[in-house]
This record gives structure tokens, C-alpha cells and sequence, in this order.
């Protein structure tokens, strides 16, 4: 068994320091990117965490291994899965999770993640990530492979709810109760992709803050923050498209504001950007506004706390 | 009915727009083929086609772009980079 994540506390906290003088243990990091190692190495002071996609490392020579290992060395890691398909009536395979416990075991991540999503089915890869029907059967789907995984490579996934253009045909559950259903069940943490949420709202017709309240907030445990774009539709209804390769826009950034507001979890939050790269100075200016944002949701969250 | 045929359906949609147009065409046969259910051939007829296809496309463009994400090789070379970017930083004491 690979148990190997390691217990946080030995990275860079981005302290927000509150009114009551208690320091919440946020982080903000940024999505590792080949095209970005050199605006990202020369910046580590800016950034807590780095998260890593696991999958590019499965099938990597060893020396690309090693050469993760010694970044992990130099800043805190996630590793961040994206071909599990984990969220499926179907059982995820053990070769697929043998990779991932191997990865896990050699670079010792802060946490590991995947995502809500299936992937494949009746031998057919879709390629990328897809909504499966929610119901009861791919909660209990999916909290079997959850469990599974959990065994086989030593600790529990944190679980990112995706975002989603088609609203899954067959479903029976919202998707709020669907995921908070997964995660009780296989009792995991949430990776809540924040502008997934505000996509999925637009795309479908709800409330992301209301989303928010309803998610269990007390497994709230890291945050994705990305952008994308209004692509327009046949039908005349424009849809927005998690591409990340844009800059967050400023409603996720008040939707962040909103989740630090709500759970009193060390959060960490990373920025994804996967093209269109901007200058590093863009990326860092974005982290910061993170900052920032935790710090005014952590106020109101200890005004909560602490009435006057 | 079972959601693993159900799921096997629904990835075949998302994949192949020669099974989409071969369900719209006939959607109780090809349902029927695919051992579905009454009740899932409705939820299918029902949904979204707009956001189908549009979620289609952009499945197929994410194929086409991920071996420009997995390069493992440019990890190297860029960290390769980094060193010779911050050696020369560090010489010329900046």
C-alpha cells in the first residue's frame, strides 16, 4: 500500500490574518505547466503549492519522475488526476489506480484528486471529462471505486464536481445533493472548482452562491479558479465554456470570497490555466486577487463567528 | 434497465455523430439495440441536443489537444532552461 501523502504543515501558509487574530491556513498555488516552469521557478515566493497532473507522469521515463520529486522538494504538491473516471457504475480498474498509488507513493503530494466525472463506458473513451446520469446508482458506483482507490493507494481523494455543457440525460438527483451524496458516503473532500460552478449556473439555469450553501461546507478542502468563454449557440442561448484559457473573471473571484465565507477549512486554491498563456506577471497578479478574496471571505466568516 | 449499458450509451453519444444521428433517426430501435429502457430512451429523446453536439465538439477538441498537454519530454528541457536562466542570474548577481 502506498499511504504516502503527506501531513500538511511543513509548507508556506498564506496566512489570513483575521480580526481575532486567528490565522487561517490558506494557500494559493498555481496549476504546473511545462510552458510556465520558468515564470513559476523563478517566482516560488508568490506561490504556496504547485499542482501537478498526475496523468502526464503515469507512462514518464524515470528521470522525469526524479525531476518531479525534486520539485516536490523545493514547494508543496497535489497531484490532480483526469482519466480515473472515478464517478461511474462501472469499477474503475486496478491498473489505473496501481499508477496512480505508484506516482502517489514517489512524490509524497500534500493530497491527491480526481474528479466526479466518467470517462469511458462500453469500452469507448470519451477523452475527456463527462457527467454521468445522477443517480443512485452512480452514487453507489461511485463511492465503491472511491473506496477502492482509497485502499489501494493509502488515502482519500479530494473529489472536484466538473463542469458540464449538457445537463446528464436519466438523472434523478440535483447536482448539489449528488456530489454531497459521494462524499458523505465515501467520506472524501471536496476540490470545488469554483468556476465550474459559476458555468454550470449560467449553462443551467442556477444560483452558484446558492449551490455553495448547499455543498458541505465542513468538506470543502481545496478550490480551483479558472477562466473560459461565451460560445454561441444555434439556439440562441450562448453557453459558457471551461476552456482555461482565460483570465478568472470577477464573479468567481466573489464566489471564492463566498466559500471561505463558509468553511472554516484551511483552504488551498489553485489557479488552472492550460494556454493562451498571459505574462507571470498576470498569473501572480490573479493569485494575489485570491489572496485577497480569502481574506475578505475568512473577515466575514470570524464576524460570523464572533458577534460584536 | 442498467446504468452501465446506459453510461456505454451515453459515452458512444458523446463520441460518435453517426450514433447520434442514427438515435434521433430511430430512437426506440437504437435504444432498443442498446438495451435501454423505455423510461432512458425517454430521458434521451428529452435531453438537450443543442448542448449535445456543443459538448461533442468540445470532447473532440480536448482529444485532439492532449497530446500537446502530455509532453513529459518538455518537463526536462524546460527545467533545463530554468537552471541556465537562474545560473546566469545568479553570476550576474541579479
Amino acid at each position: 500500500m502506498a499511504g504516502a501523502v503527506v501531513e500538511e504543515g511543513a509548507a508556506v501558509v498564506a496566512g489570513a490574518e483575521c480580526m481575532n487574530g486567528s490565522t487561517f491556513a490558506d494557500k494559493v498555488g498555481l496549476g504546473w505547466r511545462p510552458d510556465l516552469a520558468a515564470g513559476i521557478l523563478s517566482h516560488l515566493e508568490r506561490i504556496d503549492l504547485l499542482e501537478i497532473i498526475a496523468d502526464d507522469f503515469f507512462s514518464a521515463p524515470q528521470r522525469h519522475v526524479r525531476a518531479l520529486q525534486t520539485l516536490s522538494s523545493q514547494v508543496p504538491v497535489a497531484l490532480h488526476g483526469v482519466s480515473l473516471g472515478l464517478a461511474s457504475s462501472v469499477s474503475v480498474e486496478t491498473k489505473r489506480l496501481d499508477k496512480m498509488a505508484r506516482l502517489v507513493d514517489q512524490v509524497r503530494p500534500q493530497f491527491w484528486s480526481e474528479h466526479l466525472a466518467f470517462v469511458r463506458g462500453g469500452g469507448a473513451e470519451i477523452g475527456h471529462l463527462a457527467a454521468p446520469p445522477r443517480t443512485a446508482d452512480t452514487v453507489e458506483g461511485a463511492v465503491e471505486n472511491l473506496s477502492r482507490a482509497a485502499a489501494l493507494i493509502g488515502s482519500n481523494p479530494v473529489m472536484e464536481n466538473i463542469a458540464t455543457l449538457i445537463d446528464p440525460p436519466g438523472s434523478t438527483l440535483y447536482e448539489v445533493v449528488w456530489i454531497s451524496r459521494i462524499l458523505a458516503g465515501a467520506e472524501c473532500d471536496l476540490l470545488l472548482d469554483l468556476h465550474n460552478v459559476y458555468a454550470n449556473g449560467i449553462n443551467h439555469g442556477y444560483d452558484p452562491v446558492a449551490f455553495l450553501r448547499h455543498l458541505p461546507a465542513a468538506r470543502i478542502k481545496a478550490i480551483h479558479i479558472a477562466g473560459g468563454k461565451f460560445i454561441s449557440a444555434p439556439d440562441g442561448r450562448p453557453r459558457l465554456l471551461d476552456d482555461h484559457l482565460h483570465d478568472v473573471p470577477d464573479p468567481v473571484f466573489v464566489l471564492l470570497e463566498e466559500a471561505a465565507a463558509l468553511t472554516p477549512n484551511p483552504l488551498t486554491v489553485i489557479l488552472e490555466r492550460d494556454g493562451a498563456y498571459p505574462s507571470m506577471d498576470c498569473l501572480l497578479a490573479q493569485i494575489e486577487q485570491a489572496r485577497q478574496a480569502l481574506t475578505r471571505g475568512r473577515a466575514r466568516l470570524v464576524a460570523q463567528e464572533v458577534p460584536a | 434497465m442498467s446504468a452501465r449499458e446506459f453510461e456505454a450509451f451515453l459515452a458512444r453519444i458523446y463520441l460518435d455523430a453517426s450514433a447520434r444521428a442514427a438515435f434521433k433517426a430511430n430512437p426506440q430501435g437504437e435504444a432498443l439495440r442498446a438495451g435501454l429502457s423505455k423510461e432512458e430512451c425517454a430521458a434521451l429523446r428529452e435531453m438537450d441536443w443543442v448542448s449535445l453536439e456543443m459538448a461533442a465538439r468540445s470532447f473532440a477538441n480536448k482529444r485532439r489537444s492532449k497530446p500537446l498537454r502530455s509532453r513529459p519530454r518538455t518537463f526536462i528541457s524546460r527545467a533545463r532552461q530554468v537552471a541556465t536562466v537562474l545560473w546566469h542570474r545568479i553570476r550576474s548577481g541579479g
